[in-house]
């Protein structure tokens, strides 16, 4: 809608019609021409924030910024002391979960290098010594590294991994290092992490071989 | 010149550029810091020192203890003469004051921290509004009872005063020092280590000439701009005259200094010996020469806009030279209307006359609005402060400049705002002078009924005038960077328009009407005595003001801030049952 406006200094063109909506200009009342109220004004403004948060900041009394965002007040987080919780489910760096004896879970399947959509992850399988239990009956990883740098976080390895051996609940974000071999995440490392609650084991029972609820079969009874 | 006044100039210089350079230095952080408050951030503090527990603890311990040492010395040796009263008050309300304000940090660093003894447990049990109201009420007891104390016995209570200073003092340092946690323990200072870490890093960095501008200009303009503005100050008094006698008959020599006079009457002369006017040089150009330096000032942005080879300079420096040129004549003819007031250009004269009269804010507040507006011009501060708008120029004039040379426009631009200051108060806010402060004591009295004496030693008097110059100008420097926080940049020929449509005539208007009426005045008696009544009236409005505004931050400042806890979205709830932000010690 072209809206005819008289000549005055501030339409330009001058007399033209202006196409589209025209935005009223605001009221230049006396006080507002006159500056000097709206400038006390403002000022009271910005001294209760001043004074509200610098006292907040005496008193020790600053307000959680993450339970507080949405109120007024300072929501800085100060970095390296204070922390962000992360949700329940946030995907942090990954570690491989333990058995009873202390062993990784995994069994070496390739399941997780094989969904990795970014290829971090590379596993060499080996088999157990002859006489243990285990051997015939499942491998495990004689490396399991991790390039930490290359992961998408996307957790598709975690959702892959038929074991429960992989997860990312360590809630530890990615960290920034010097150089690129640094973050390679080996074996040893990655089975050092534990959750957030401390836990390096999981809930998920396992059935080892010669246990009681153990089927009993072995890569021996493939070949019938 | 004698060598003692000589030396006496030396330390006055000392006083006046430490304060400036100093002020400057913490007036960056604090504008940052201001801004941040204002804007519900945090600020600059992260900047950060890590020393061993035990250096912290001898911070912690040493200023307490050389402030324990200073009261038991005095204890020691003890006050003779008409000093001991004052020894014994300044002793007795020094120490509850100490005392009650350490009280208070301990009580709300339990509330924060947890207790750790059983003295902890029972300060942090206490209401900070008692323990502030208790102090309060120990020093008017303290006033009262030392006023009942006989002549005789003012030495005795000076000695009891000052060692219960020293005692607290002690119990203080010692007691905040054992607080101190064990292993490093990072330094912040609220973040003024943000000064020195700027500084380090723009001495290091690369000193950029650009190849085709002027090397020789662009090396000469910071130091042109920050040269006025550090030489404005010299002809600023800070503080009441000294009075001096000449006690071996020889001419004031160094044996003088030991002999301040001792009792002064309340006029401004000292009544014999030399006078030590605590300026560094009193000029009877006085106001004058402070225009003529600030005027200077135009030339480094000019000539920096110029040298850098660079459009966007180039438009700043001509900006800031247009800009300052206009608003300085608006700024001299405000001021011709106080000028005719207070009789004369001097500044230390000036000062006297707010004295004995009212402060120039009473007498010409229309006046003291076109100067603020046309000083802010003159800084090139927020809302003027089109010369370096970075949306359009980028950084004006010194867009070409880094490392310490960027750093003597900024240093430049601070110590601007101080002696910006500096001139609003020793202008308008009375400089050195407190309501019914006299050169010999306190003294209220309305016109002839006097209310109430104290008669005060004389350099108590000054000690007293000096600290609430810098108090006042530390206040009015504040206030200015509220005013940056709060008003958006004017266009330019807003700008333009203002100094030139309206500061002007507004200014030669007011400056006919004052003329006008100091004519009509002159020479009435009557007028003049209900005008002096006025102005006393003004004084203790001003008195009561200021008590009330020291009482209103303290009691604000122990009342907690009250806030709603509203938990909104799911991820608040999980952080909330997650315990919120959590204080975790650093890693490496």
């Amino acid at each position: 809608m072209a809206v005819k406006t008289e000549t005055t200094p501030w339409t330009k063109p001058a007399g033209k019609p202006i196409a589209g909506k025209a935005v009223p200009r605001p009221a230049r009342s006396a006080q507002v021409q006159a500056y000097l109220p709206e400038l006390m004004k403002g000022l009271g403004l910005t001294m209760r924030h001043f004074f509200r948060n610098t006292k907040q900041m005496v008193l020790g009394q600053k307000p959680d910024p993450v339970l507080e965002s949405l109120s007024e007040g300072i929501t800085t987080i100060m970095y390296p002391e204070e922390r962000r919780p992360y949700p329940a489910r946030f995907r942090g760096l990954h570690r491989l979960t333990l058995r009873d004896d202390g062993s990784p879970r995994c069994v070496a399947c390739l399941c997780c290098s094989t969904a990795c959509p970014a290829q971090c992850i590379s596993i060499e399988p080996a088999e157990y010594p002859e006489g243990d239990a285990r051997r015939g009956y499942e491998r495990y990883p004689g490396t399991f590294v991790i390039d930490e740098l290359r992961c998408v976080f996307c957790g598709f390895c975690v959702e892959a991994c038929p074991c429960d051996a992989i997860r990312m609940d360590t809630g530890n974000h990615p960290v920034p290092y010097d150089s690129r071999d640094q973050f390679i995440y080996r074996k040893d490392l990655l089975m050092s992490f534990a959750s957030r609650d401390g836990q390096q084991l999981t809930e998920n029972p396992r059935h080892e071989p010669g246990d009681a609820t153990h089927p009993g079969i072995t890569r021996e009874q493939a070949g019938h | 010149m004698s060598g003692v006044l000589i030396v006496l100039a030396l330390i006055k210089i000392l006083i006046m550029v430490g304060f400036l350079l100093n002020m400057a230095a913490i007036a960056t952080w604090a504008d940052r810091r201001q801004g941040a408050m204002v804007q519900d951030r945090v600020g600059p503090n992260r900047a950060v020192v890590f020393l061993p527990s035990i250096v912290v603890q001898l911070l912690f311990v040493l200023p307490p203890a050389l402030f324990a040492t200073l009261a038991g010395f005095t204890a020691y040796r003890g006050v003779r003469g008409p000093g001991a009263a004052e020894a014994a008050l300044m002793g007795a309300e020094l120490a509850i004051f100490v005392g009650w304000f350490s009280l208070l940090v301990l009580c709300f660093v339990v509330r924060r921290k947890g207790a750790a003894n059983a003295l902890d447990e029972m300060v942090g049990g206490w209401a900070p509004r008692s323990i502030l109201v208790t102090g309060l009420a120990l020093h008017v007891a303290a006033f009262v009872a030392l006023s009942m104390v006989p002549a005789g016995s003012w030495g005795v209570a000076a000695r009891g005063m000052n060692g219960l200073l020293a005692l607290v003092f002690a119990a203080v340092g010692i007691y905040s020092a054992s607080k101190v946690p064990e292993g490093k323990v990072g330094i912040r200072l609220a973040g003024t280590l943000h000064a020195i870490a700027d500084t380090m890093k723009m001495i290091w960095k690369e000193d950029f000439i650009p190849p085709r501008g002027d090397r020789l200009l662009h090396s000469l303009a910071p130091i042109l701009a920050v040269f006025p503005v550090l030489v404005t100050c010299a002809v600023i008094p800070f503080g009441r005259t000294l009075c001096f006698r000449d006690a071996n008959g020889n001419g004031f020599d160094f044996a003088d200094l030991k002999t301040v006079a001792p009792a002064m009457t309340s006029a401004f002369q000292c009544p014999r010996g030399t006078a030590v006017p605590l300026q560094i040089a009193d000029l009877n150009v006085g106001i004058l020469y402070i225009f003529a330096m600030a005027g200077t000032g135009v030339i480094g942005a000019a000539i920096a806009g110029w040298a850098s080879d660079n459009k966007w300079s180039l438009l700043g420096g001509l900006r800031a030279a247009s800009q300052m040129v206009s608003y300085e004549v608006a700024m001299g003819i405000s001021l011709i209307s106080l000028l005719l007031i207070y009789g004369t250009i001097r500044l230390g004269p000036m000062v006297e006359w707010q004295s004995t009269h009212t402060w120039g804010i009473f007498v010409q507040p229309f006046a003291f609005i076109l100067f603020l507006v046309a000083l802010l011009a003159e800084t090139k501060r927020v809302p003027f402060d089109q010369p370096e708008g970075e949306s359009e120029i980028v950084a004006g004039y010194f867009v070409e400049y880094s490392g310490m040379k960027w750093g003597m426009f900024m240093t430049g631009e601070y110590v601007e705002v101080i002696t910006s200051s500096v001139l609003l108060t020793v202008l308008f806010f009375g400089g050195y002078a407190l309501p019914f402060l006299q050169n010999d004591g306190v003294r209220v009295a309305f016109g002839d009924t006097v209310l109430f004496t104290y008669k005060m030693n004389h350099v108590a008097v000054v000690v007293i005038s000096m600290l609430t110059f810098f108090t006042k100008v530390i206040f009015v420097a504040w206030m200015q960077i509220f005013i940056r926080w709060t008003v958006p940049r004017f266009r330019y020929d807003q700008l333009m328009k203002l100094g030139w449509t309206r500061l002007l005539p507004l200014a030669l208007a007011n400056m006919l009407v004052t003329a006008i009426v100091v004519l009509a005045v002159d020479g009435h008696s009557d007028i003049e005595g209900a005008l002096s009544f006025a102005a006393d009236v003004t004084q203790a409005l001003l008195a009561i003001g200021m008590v009330a505004a020291v009482l209103a931050f303290f009691f604000g400042l122990v009342e907690p801030v009250k806030r709603q806890k509203i938990l909104l979205s799911t991820a608040q709830k999980f952080a909330a049952a997650a315990g919120g932000v959590r204080m975790r010690p650093r890693q490496a």
